[in-house]
């Protein structure tokens, strides 16, 4: 509704404008045929100089326009993105998708980013032939930072949306050590297959687990417990291989959950680490985004240029007098040099 | 849906900058195009309310300059120029079009431009063979300055001033009245609404209305109008009513202090397109934005100021302690001796909620600052000046229709600049029934010996006394059939401030225009409002002068109140505590030719004096210095 009140509210005049030109156009040509032409030629020959520079300018906006395309398109990717990995429901969980998504994101930014310093060369080009005026520098200035702007903030994003991920994996990882300690459930615990391949078997093989608390502390206990049963009825070599092979099997998980806990451990460590950037990088962000955020159009910029440059012209001043200082200087000094050697050469 | 101007506004200037191209979801054009922005002296006044220049940036607006500044040459970007159709404007557009200054030319232009000036551009940019350059023109109905949500100003200069001149001639009032009602035909095209207008009988509101309802009525006419898509199914049922007034139908409120926030930050410190320059302690003059966006004074404006400083106190406390909190959590709490796994990740996750949150309280202790440092200056000018026994008196003259002399005395001869007391007496004259020559007298002495400019006073005085001449002589019935406007004008104008008067005695605190405009939307048969014009610029011409249907007259929930020759912050305060309080009206939106302080309002009717030939000689001396 708003949208379509804004649609309405204007008027294009455009064809009628265009209309008055072709009509004034027919009525002056007869009239003065020759007048246009001369004075389109001039202009050609006026705008024969500045094409070269035109076209670089051309080639700048075609790649800005590129570049600003590619940031869009990579920032829809990331809602997609964003959309999957917002998904909690441990049952179907999109790894796939997300590995896929994150990775082609991935490339894209860092692409984006070698195509931003490309553009910033191509400006930089430019700005070192001179021939621009001061508004065209300071207007691909802007479309470089603008560009910047809007792909770090796609960057951060897309940070943002991998925390996210990892948030959930963990509240995932929790949830299914919750599941995996109860071992009643464990033959319907649909995890069973993304544990690890070594413990399959025993599971297919015992159906109440007595280790599969997952707790190191009940395993550990059984293990010498196991181990004192083994020796004590040494007279049946099938139970002993039996035994043995228990023992195997609960030496397997015992391994295994100690791994998971260290890895878990140098996870944590590591988001740790990615959180601490994190928040270097807000910081820094946050200094340098102070800027252009409550600015309004009517601020006098002019009195600050002014005075900038003001200042600038008392440094140069300041620089002279100082140099001018030093010139003198130095030839004090020469003059001393002078008195000293006649005084060395003729008195002593 | 309500109303809301300051959004729409937004919206138009956003769909201008982005080329006039349909906009996407995420509120910005699909393909990506950077571009320079030109406007004049006007618009950037339309502009800098609305749009900062990051949001300049985010639609692709890369520089931004003034049409007059000496601007250089960009190859191979497109320029948006947001200008008014003016002929110097015109020939600046030709002048940097024929100098190739930039790769294409759009031109929105802020009110529909006449086909004349098309025509000069068109033979222009032709002659010098630039015509390809231009690639867009549009007519963008944006002239008025939108200032808060239901709040807009139309940005003409002293109209009180040249529709009371006495010297004024016919084709200057219609020229004024004219440009009134285009201005207010933009602001109606923004909205897309038709509205049913009312205003009292006789003087400019008639004019405006009447002119205002041609104009529609001669837009409505044609197929592809500018209402027919925005108006749609809502508009036949919702249609807003709109109440135009003459300043001269409440003088008062223009004159008097108020003590509320936003109207006293309006008064004394001169609050200008949401802006605000306060003098610093060190000297430095601080520059303050007050709008919507200020939570705070979106909050609090309409209070009055003893109970903002309240609130700012409460404000800083409670920020004190969310600093606490946070410092708290992230600093005090381990002592380093329990540095273990669990804690570091604890520790770095309030650490991040630390920094989260940090920009948020930097956002409200700037705001808490800035209010802060607006009510010390609030506080020193109303201590130097005693508005606030300014304030109170002249409540209590109006309510009670006349002062203790003493009092009056006390109050012209205490603090205040010459201006407050300059208005405290005008406020006396409004106020009081009959007029004891021998007090005013004495005000007038008293006024000398303060040095004021006495040619407002002296005016208000003329003007009161020919009333109460009129009065006596031709009763009521003679107001509405006077055809001749010039004396229709002449006489409503004087009339308005006895009836101003009588408004405000009946009425406890609440001004007439807010109570006129309560009785007009609950459209209930009222006597005193009864007499009011109507026109519906949607009914067939025949019924228009007949009342129209019942439902032109039933029950309003939007209203717009647009007030010629310069509003002001009380009544827009009062009409929108009309749309909390009461429950048939949910929106108001308030409008004026000038959003006027008290004291440009009262210099407005001394330059009016000095037309007459009234005023002493220190006004004379006064006048040549601005």
């Amino acid at each position: 509704m708003p949208v379509k009140h804004g649609q309405s509210s204007y008027r294009d005049r455009t064809d009628e404008f265009f209309a008055i030109v072709e009509s004034l156009r027919r009525s002056m040509a007869p009239a003065a045929n020759n007048a246009p032409y001369v004075s389109g030629r001039s202009d050609v020959g006026r705008r024969e100089d500045p094409r070269s520079a035109a076209s670089l300018q051309s080639e700048f906006r075609k790649r800005a326009g590129k570049i600003g395309l590619a940031i869009s398109q990579t920032s829809q990717k990331l809602t997609k993105l964003a959309k999957l990995a917002k998904r909690t429901s441990v049952f179907d969980d999109p790894t796939q998708e997300i590995q896929e998504l994150t990775v082609v994101i991935k490339q894209e930014i860092s692409a984006l980013n070698t195509a931003l310093l490309d553009l910033q060369a191509i400006r930089n080009a430019q700005n070192d032939e001179g021939n621009n005026s001061r508004d065209t520098t300071t207007h691909s200035a802007t479309v470089v930072d603008d560009l910047k702007n809007r792909l770090m903030d796609t960057t951060k994003e897309f940070k943002d949306v991998l925390t996210m991920r990892t948030e959930n994996m963990k509240i995932h990882e929790n949830r299914r050590q919750l599941f995996s300690s109860n071992a009643s459930k464990e033959s319907t615990n649909p995890f069973v297959r993304q544990r690890p391949l070594a413990s399959r078997p025993a599971a297919s093989q015992l159906a109440p687990l007595p280790w599969a608390n997952g707790s190191s502390s009940s395993s550990s206990q059984l293990v010498p417990r196991n181990q004192g049963e083994a020796e004590s009825s040494p007279l049946l070599q099938q139970s002993q291989q039996q035994q043995q092979q228990q023992q195997q099997q609960q030496m397997v998980p015992l391994q295994d959950t100690y791994m998971q806990s260290r890895a878990e451990a140098l996870h944590n460590v590591e988001s740790t680490i990615h959180e601490l950037s994190n928040i270097f990088t807000q910081l820094a962000t946050m200094v340098s985004q102070q800027g252009e955020i409550a600015i309004r159009i009517d601020q006098n910029m002019e009195d600050t240029l002014a005075n900038v440059e003001g200042a600038q012209s008392q440094l140069a001043r300041y620089l002279n007098s100082i140099s001018s200082n030093r010139w003198l200087m130095i030839k004090i000094f020469f003059v001393l040099i002078a008195f000293l050697m006649v005084f060395l050469f003729f008195v002593a | 849906m309500a109303l809301n101007l300051r959004q729409k506004q937004t919206e138009c200037i956003i769909r201008m900058l982005n080329l006039n191209q349909p906009l996407n979801q995420s509120g910005t054009a699909n393909e990506d195009v950077y571009k320079i922005l030109i406007y004049d002296k006007f618009c950037q006044n339309i502009l800098s309310p609305l749009i900062h220049v990051k949001d300049l940036r985010k639609h692709g607006v890369t520089l931004y300059f003034l049409l007059d500044k000496d601007r250089k040459p960009v190859q191979d970007v497109p320029a948006v120029y947001f200008v008014q159709p003016t002929q110097s404007n015109i020939q600046r557009i030709i002048a940097d079009a024929s100098n190739f200054l930039y790769d294409t030319f759009h031109l929105n232009f802020s009110s529909s431009i006449p086909r004349k000036l098309l025509e000069d551009l068109a033979s222009e940019t032709l002659k010098r063979s630039s015509v390809e350059k231009v690639s867009k023109v549009h007519d963008q109905y944006l002239e008025f300055v939108t200032l808060e949500d239901n709040l807009f100003s139309l940005a003409q200069q002293s109209t009180y001033v040249q529709l009371n001149d006495p010297s004024a001639g016919d084709k200057e009032i219609e020229e004024i009245i004219e440009k009134v009602a285009s201005g207010l035909f933009c602001v109606l095209a923004t909205l897309g609404v038709v509205p049913v207008i009312r205003c009292p009988r006789g003087g400019p509101a008639e004019m405006v209305a009447s002119l205002l309802d041609q104009k529609l009525r001669d837009h409505l006419l044609s197929k592809n109008n500018l209402f027919t898509e925005g108006g749609g199914f809502m508009s036949s049922f919702q249609r807003p009513l709109l109440c135009i007034f003459d300043r001269n139908f409440e003088l008062s409120v223009g004159i008097q202090h108020d003590f509320r926030y936003r109207p006293l930050v309006h008064d004394v410190l001169g609050l200008k397109l949401n802006r605000l320059n306060v003098q610093g302690e060190k000297g430095g003059m601080n520059l303050f934005e007050l709008d919507s966006f200020d939570p705070f004074w979106s909050a609090n404006s309409s209070l009055e100021f003893p109970e903002v400083a309240v609130e700012i106190e409460t404000q800083l406390n409670k920020y004190k302690r969310d600093v606490e909190e946070v410092n708290k959590r992230t600093g005090g709490g381990n002592g380093g001796a329990e540095f273990d796994g669990t804690d570091l990740i604890g520790n770095t996750k309030h650490l991040m909620n630390a920094v989260n949150s940090l920009p948020e309280l930097t956002e409200r202790k700037k705001v808490i600052d800035k209010h802060t440092n607006i009510a010390t200056a609030l506080l020193g000018q109303i201590k130097e000046r005693s508005i606030d026994a300014y304030t109170k008196k002249e409540s209590d003259m109006m309510m009670r229709g006349g002062i203790d002399r003493a009092e009056l005395m006390a109050a012209l001869k205490g603090k205040g600049t010459k201006m407050d007391k300059l208005r405290f007496a005008i406020m006396y004259l409004i106020s009081t029934e009959t007029i004891n020559q021998s007090e005013v007298e004495s005000v007038e002495a008293a006024l000398n010996e303060a040095e004021a400019d006495t040619s407002a006073f002296q005016y208000v005085k003329k003007i009161k006394s020919l009333n109460v001449s009129l009065a006596a002589s031709a009763n009521s019935a003679s107001r509405s059939n006077i055809v001749d406007w010039a004396e229709k004008l002449y006489g409503q104008s004087i009339s308005a401030v006895t009836a101003g008067v009588k408004n405000l005695l009946s009425s406890d605190q609440q001004l007439a225009v807010t109570r006129t405009v309560e009785a007009l939307t609950e459209g209930k048969p009222n006597p005193e409002f009864d007499s009011y014009l109507l026109l519906d610029p949607r009914a067939p011409k025949s019924s228009s002068g007949g009342g129209g249907g019942s439902h032109v007259k039933g029950p309003f929930r939007e209203a717009m109140v647009f007030m010629i020759g310069g509003g002001n912050y009380v009544e827009y305060g009062s009409l929108q505590e009309l749309t909390q309080r009461q429950l048939t009206v949910k929106n108001v939106i308030y409008g004026a030719t000038e959003i006027l302080t008290g004291s440009e309002l009262v210099e407005q009717l001394g330059v009016l004096g000095k037309k007459m030939g009234l005023g002493g000689p220190v006004a004379s001396s006064s006048s040549s210095d601005h």
